[in-house]
C-alpha cells in the first residue's frame, strides 16, 4: 500500500520529481560523458600504441645499416628499424612527409583499406585523412617528387600510424592541414639508384658519372641511403634511459635521441588528454555540484512537506524504519533511474559526440568512449546522498511525537535576522521589496542554493564563450602581433651560400634559424629545448607578458620565455649552459630579458649574439611580404607557408572547440533553467498561502506576480555579478593549468561575451520565473488558505 | 434597515472525481446593512462556502449574490479582485497575517490595493496594537495576531467584514476582546458576518442564520442581543 502511496505522491508532485530526475540525470550525464570521452581518448591511444608497437626512441641521424646493427646489439633493445624521411611534393603541389622503410614491425600501419606493408611491393601507403581530403582511393596512382626522383606510385593502402596521430609541417602550424599535407610510406626499394648516386657524387664532389662509375666499381646504392632516423623498440621500458645513454655512447652519427613522449604527435595527443582531465574535473564537477545543491534542497523540502503524513503514519503504528524506508524510496528510485539514464546518455551522446570531434582531429582508428568505473561510483554517491538527505530529514521529523508531528510546523522566523530590515533605511522601500528582502533572509538556504545554481551556470557560460574568445585572441597575438609577415619560406637544409643570396635578393633578408639544444642544469641533468635565432627585423616580433610588442632584442645575451623562466626558476642575469645537438661544445649564455610566446617555451637570441659565440648562422626560414599567392614552388625552398592559411587552419581547430563548448553551454543553460525552475517551484509553494492571502486582500494577479518575479530577478542579477568574474578566473585557471606545458596564454574575454552571458543567464531566469508566475492566476484562494490551516 | 446583502437561489456544486455534491443547495437569504450576523451550522453544512462566495473568493454555480446593487455572482475575475480590494474585509481562524511583515506593515499593506484606506495609526489604536506596531507576528500572542488581522481588514473601510471562526483558535477571554472589536465595526455600519460552530456567540448577534446540508434552516433576527461581556465559553 505504501508503494501505491509513493507512486501517487510522486505523480502528485510530478514537476518537482521531474526536476530532481533531470538534475541528477544531467549532472551524471555531463560527468560520465566527459569522463567516458577522456578515458576513451586514453584507451584508444593506449590500444593503438600497444597493438601497433609505437617506437620508444627515435635516433636522429643521418644513419647507416652499421648504426642499425650497433643499436640492435645494445642490451634491452628489442628491435630497431631504419627510416628515411623527406618532405616530398605531389603533382598537385601538396606536401607529403615521405618515409622510406625496409620493414614495418615498429610503428606498424593500421590499414584501413588496402594491403599490409610489403617491402617487395612497389607502391605507396598513404595517410588516410589525406586520402579522404583529396579523394584518393586504393589503386589510384599518384606522382611523388623529391629532388631528382619522380615516382609514379600506386596507392596500396590507406593507413594510420601510431607516430602520426597529429602532423603539421612545422611548429608554426597549429592545426594539421590534411588537404595539403600528409604522410606516406614506401619501401626503400623505391628509392632510385640515380638519386642516391647523385647524392654520393655531390658528397664526393664528382661531376662526371663515368668517373664515379670507374671509382666506385662495386657501388651498391642501398649501402649509401642516408637514413634520417632509427626507430627503437625497447624491451624494458623502465630502463629506456639506459638504452638512450648507450646509443649516445656507441652511435657517433646519432645527432639526437628523442623519447617518444617528446615527439609532437604524442605530446599533442597526450596534451589533449591532460587538458581533458582538468576539464572533466572542472566542468563535470561544477555540473554535479550545482545539481546536487539543488537536489539536496529540494529533497529536504519535499520530505518536510510530508510532515503531517509522516505523523499520521506513525500514529497509525508504522515503525520509524518502515516510514523512513518508504520515504527513502522516493529519492532512491528517482535517483537510480536518473543515474542510469544519465550514464547511458553520457556514454552514447556526450561521449560519442566529443570523441568523434577529437577523432576528426587526431588520426587514430577505433576511437570510442570508455565508461569509467568512477562514473558508477559517482552515481552511487549521488544515490547515497539523496537517500541520506531523506534519512536525516525524515529522522528529525520522526524524533518528534506523533501528536506534535500532526500539527503543521509554523515556519520559525528569527526576529533578530529580520530586525535589521526595520531600520529607517528600509522604510523607504515598497512593500514588495521589503517582503522579498525578508523572504530571502528567512530562506537563506533556499536562496543560497538558487544563487549557487545560477552562479555556476553563468560561470560555465562565461568560461565556455571565454575559451573561444581567448583562442581567438591567441590567434591574433600569434599571427598578427608576433608574426608580422605574409609568407614563411622553409629553406632547404643543403642550400649553398650563393643560392641563399639569390633568395635574399628576391625575397629580402629577414630570416631565422631554429637550433635543437640541450640545457644542462647545475646538477648536470640535461633537458631538450630549442633556440630561436632571429635576424628577421620586425617580421618576427616579441611581446611582454602584457602582450605589448617589445623593442628589438639586443645582442648581449639570450631571452627566455616567461613560462620557461617560471618553470625553471630562471632570473635575469642567470647563466644558462647549453649545447647544440650533434655538437658537444657547451656555451654559457646570460639571460638578459624575457618574452612571451603563446606556443613555444624556448630561448631566443639575435643572429649577432649567436655569431659572437662563434657559431655559424645558416637560416632555415625566410620571411617575406611579397605576394606569393600564385607561386607553387621556389628553388631551394622546401615549403611556402601562407600566414592566411595558417590562420584558416586554426579556424578548423576553433570550430571543433566551438562544437564542444556549445554542448557545454547547452547543458549549462538546461541545467541552470531546471535549477531555477525547481527552486522557483519550491519558493512558490512555500509562499503560495501568502499569495492567496494577498489575493483575498484584493491584490491583483499582476502585483503578486511582480513580487515573485522580483525576488528571482534579484537572485539572477546577484548571480550574474558573481558569475562573470568567476567565469573569467575559471577560464584563466583552465588555460594556465590545463593546457600543455609549452603553451602560455591566459583568459582574454571580450565585453561581448560578458554581455551575452549576463543577458543569457538573466533571460533564462526571467523566462522561468515568468512561466512559474503563471501559477498565481490559478491560485485557489479557498484551498490554499485551508491547506495552510 | 434595507437589505444590503441578498442571496437568491445560490447553488455551489463541487465535482469530486465523477461525483457532484452541492455545498450550497439553493440558498436564499437577506442581510441588512450594519448587522452583526452569526452563521451557525455543523461541519460540512456549507458555512465556509457561503463565506467564500460572499467574499468573492469563489464563484457560485448558479444564483445571484447581491452586495448593494451589484450581483457579484456575475463578476469576472477582474471585478472580483476589485471587489475584494475595496469592499470586503476577511478575518481568518488562523489569522493569515504576513509573517515577514511587522504589524504596522501588515496593516499598511492595504494601501497597495485600495485608495480608500483609513489612517493606519487610528486603526492600530482602535485594536490597541500601537505598542506592537514594529513587532513581527511571531512575537505576538494569538489574540494579538487576530487583532492584526482585524486591523488589516478594517483598514480598507470595508462594506462587509467576513469572519471565518475568528475566535476558533483563541481562549475565551481573548475571544471576547475580538468579538468586541467586531461588534464595534457593525456599530459603525459595517455588515459583519461571523461563521462559527460556537452557538454561544450567536447570543450577541443581530441576526442568526442556521445552515444544514447546504440549505438555510432558519434566518432569524435576534431581538435581544446580549452584551458581549455576558458571553462565556
Amino acid at each position: 500500500m505504501l508503494k501505491k502511496k509513493m507512486f501517487r505522491d510522486i505523480r502528485k508532485n510530478l514537476s518537482q520529481f521531474i526536476a530532481i530526475f533531470l538534475m541528477i540525470m544531467i549532472g551524471i550525464m555531463a560527468y560520465s560523458g566527459i569522463k567516458a570521452y577522456m578515458d576513451g581518448m586514453k584507451k584508444t591511444s593506449d590500444k593503438f600504441y600497444s597493438e601497433n608497437n609505437l617506437f620508444d626512441l627515435n635516433v636522429v641521424g643521418p644513419l647507416t645499416h652499421n648504426d642499425l646493427k650497433t643499436i640492435k646489439d645494445i642490451d634491452n633493445v628489442k628491435d630497431a628499424e631504419l627510416k628515411l624521411s623527406v618532405n616530398a611534393t605531389t603533382d598537385k603541389e601538396k606536401t607529403l612527409l615521405l618515409n622510406f622503410i625496409e620493414s614495418n614491425n615498429i610503428s606498424k600501419f593500421y590499414v584501413l583499406d588496402g594491403e599490409k606493408f610489403n617491402p617487395n611491393k612497389s607502391g605507396i601507403w598513404l595517410d588516410n585523412f589525406y586520402c579522404e581530403e583529396n579523394n584518393i582511393d586504393v589503386g589510384d596512382t599518384i606522382l611523388v617528387k623529391y629532388e631528382s626522383m619522380e615516382l609514379h606510385e600506386k596507392v596500396l593502402g590507406k593507413i594510420n600510424v601510431p607516430d602520426h596521430l597529429y602532423d603539421t609541417r612545422d611548429s608554426s602550424e597549429l592545426y594539421p592541414d590534411r588537404k595539403d599535407f600528409g604522410f606516406a610510406y614506401m619501401s626503400t626499394n623505391e628509392i632510385t639508384e640515380d638519386y642516391i648516386k647523385s647524392l654520393v657524387m655531390k658528397e664526393m664532389n664528382i661531376k662526371d658519372e663515368k668517373v664515379f662509375d670507374t671509382i666506385m666499381l662495386n657501388f651498391n646504392y642501398k649501402d649509401y641511403i642516408p637514413y634520417s632516423s632509427i626507430m627503437v623498440d625497447v624491451k624494458n621500458k623502465n630502463k629506456k634511459y639506459k638504452v638512450k645513454n648507450n646509443i649516445e655512447d656507441k652511435v657517433e652519427n646519432a645527432k639526437a635521441i628523442i623519447n617518444v613522449e617528446d615527439t609532437s604527435s604524442y605530446v599533442t595527443y597526450q596534451g589533449e588528454i591532460d587538458e581533458g582531465k582538468t576539464y572533466v574535473g572542472v566542468f563535470s564537477g561544477i555540473f554535479l555540484f550545482i545539481a546536487m545543491l539543488s537536489i539536496i534542497t529540494t529533497m529536504t523540502r519535499v520530505i518536510k512537506k510530508e510532515r503531517v503524513q509522516i505523523g499520521t503514519l506513525k500514529a497509525l503504528g508504522f515503525s520509524n524504519r518502515k516510514v523512513l524506508l518508504h520515504y527513502i524510496g522516493y529519492g532512491f528510485w528517482i535517483s537510480i533511474f536518473a543515474c542510469i539514464t544519465g550514464l547511458i546518455l553520457g556514454y552514447y551522446v556526450i561521449g560519442n559526440i566529443f570523441i568523434n570531434l577529437e577523432m576528426a582531429f587526431f588520426e587514430i582508428p577505433n576511437g570510442a568512449p570508455s565508461m569509467n568505473i568512477s562514473s558508477y561510483y559517482v552515481s552511487l554517491i549521488v544515490i547515497g546522498i539523496v537517500a541520506l538527505i531523506i534519512y536525516i530529514t525524515g529522522r528529525n521529523i520522526l524524533k518528534e511525537n506523533p501528536a506534535e508531528t500532526l500539527r503543521t510546523k509554523i515556519p520559525s522566523i528569527k526576529g533578530n535576522i529580520l530586525n535589521i530590515t526595520k531600520k529607517k533605511f528600509f522604510k523607504k522601500f515598497k512593500f514588495e521589496t521589503i517582503w522579498n528582502i525578508r523572504d530571502i533572509l528567512r530562506n537563506k538556504m533556499r536562496t543560497f542554493m538558487g544563487l549557487a545554481g545560477v552562479v555556476g551556470c553563468c560561470t560555465l557560460i562565461v568560461c565556455a564563450l571565454g575559451m573561444l574568445d581567448s583562442m581567438n585572441f591567441f590567434v591574433k597575438l600569434q599571427f598578427e602581433d608576433l608574426y608580422n609577415f605574409d609568407y614563411k619560406l622553409n629553406i632547404k637544409e643543403d642550400i649553398k651560400n650563393n643560392e641563399l643570396q639569390v633568395l635574399y635578393d628576391k625575397y629580402g633578408t629577414n630570416t631565422s634559424k631554429s637550433l635543437g639544444i640541450e640545457i644542462k642544469d647545475k646538477n648536470g641533468k640535461r633537458e631538450a629545448n630549442n633556440i630561436f635565432v632571429t635576424d628577421a627585423s620586425n617580421y618576427v616580433r616579441f611581446v611582454d607578458n602584457k602582450n605589448r610588442i617589445k623593442d628589438k632584442p639586443n645582442n648581449k645575451g639570450i631571452y627566455v620565455t616567461y613560462k620557461l623562466a617560471s618553470t625553471k626558476g630562471y632570473k635575469k642575469g642567470d647563466i644558462i649552459t647549453w649545447h647544440i645537438y650533434g655538437d658537444n661544445k657547451y656555451y654559457k649564455s646570460k639571460i638578459i630579458g624575457f618574452n612571451k610566446d603563446p606556443q613555444n617555451q624556448n630561448i631566443s637570441m639575435t643572429r649577432k649574439y649567436l655569431e659572437s659565440l662563434g657559431i655559424k648562422y645558416k637560416p632555415d626560414s625566410l620571411y617575406t611580404n611579397i605576394d606569393l599567392s600564385n607561386t607553387k614552388e621556389i628553388k631551394n625552398i622546401e615549403t611556402i607557408q601562407d600566414i592566411e592559411k595558417l590562420k584558416e587552419g586554426m579556424a578548423g581547430m576553433l570550430s571543433m572547440m566551438k562544437t564542444m563548448l556549445i554542448l557545454i553551454i547547452g547543458i549549462a543553460v538546461i541545467l541552470g533553467g531546471i535549477i531555477i525552475y525547481n527552486l522557483g517551484i519550491l519558493s512558490y509553494t512555500e509562499k503560495e498561502y501568502q499569495f492567496a492571502t494577498l489575493k483575498v486582500l484584493g491584490f491583483k494577479d499582476k502585483q503578486i506576480k511582480n513580487i515573485f518575479i522580483k525576488q528571482n530577478n534579484w537572485i539572477a542579477i546577484i548571480s550574474i555579478i558573481l558569475g562573470l568574474p568567476m567565469g573569467f578566473y575559471l577560464t584563466d585557471w583552465l588555460f594556465k593549468t590545463a593546457i600543455e606545458e609549452h603553451y602560455d596564454f591566459g583568459a582574454y574575454i571580450t565585453l561581448r561575451t560578458y554581455i551575452i552571458s549576463a543577458i543569457g543567464t538573466f533571460i533564462v531566469s526571467y523566462l522561468v520565473s515568468k512561466f512559474l508566475a503563471r501559477k498565481v492566476k490559478k491560485i485557489d484562494m479557498v484551498t490554499s488558505l485551508k491547506g495552510n490551516e | 434597515m434595507k437589505n444590503f446583502i441578498e442571496l437568491k437561489n445560490v447553488v455551489k456544486t463541487y465535482v469530486v472525481g465523477e461525483q457532484k455534491f452541492n455545498a450550497l443547495d439553493g440558498i436564499d437569504l437577506s442581510i441588512n446593512i450594519g448587522e452583526l450576523v452569526v452563521v451557525l451550522g455543523p461541519s460540512g453544512a456549507g458555512k465556509s462556502t457561503l463565506l467564500n462566495l460572499l467574499g468573492g473568493m469563489d464563484k457560485a454555480t448558479s444564483g445571484s449574490i447581491f452586495i448593494g446593487e451589484d450581483d457579484i455572482a456575475k463578476f469576472n475575475d477582474k471585478e472580483l479582485t476589485r471587489y475584494r480590494a475595496n469592499d470586503v474585509g476577511f478575518i481568518f481562524q488562523f489569522y493569515n497575517v504576513m509573517p515577514t511583515l511587522t504589524v504596522d506593515e501588515n496593516i499598511n499593506l492595504i494601501k497597495d490595493v485600495t485608495n480608500t484606506s483609513k489612517d493606519s495609526k487610528e486603526v492600530l489604536k482602535s485594536v490597541e496594537l500601537e505598542k506592537h506596531a514594529d513587532k513581527f507576528p511571531q512575537e505576538l500572542s494569538g489574540g494579538e495576531q487576530q487583532r492584526v488581522s482585524i486591523a488589516r481588514a478594517i483598514m480598507k473601510n470595508p462594506k462587509v467584514l467576513l469572519c471565518d471562526e475568528p475566535t476558533g483558535a483563541l481562549d475565551s477571554k481573548t475571544g471576547v476582546e475580538v468579538l468586541k472589536l467586531l461588534k464595534k465595526q457593525s456599530d459603525s455600519d459595517t455588515t459583519v458576518i461571523i461563521v462559527t460552530h460556537n452557538s454561544l456567540i450567536a447570543d450577541i448577534a443581530d441576526r442568526i442564520i442556521k445552515i444544514k446540508n447546504g440549505k438555510v434552516v432558519s434566518n432569524e433576527v435576534n431581538k435581544h442581543p446580549k452584551n458581549i461581556d455576558e458571553v462565556k465559553w
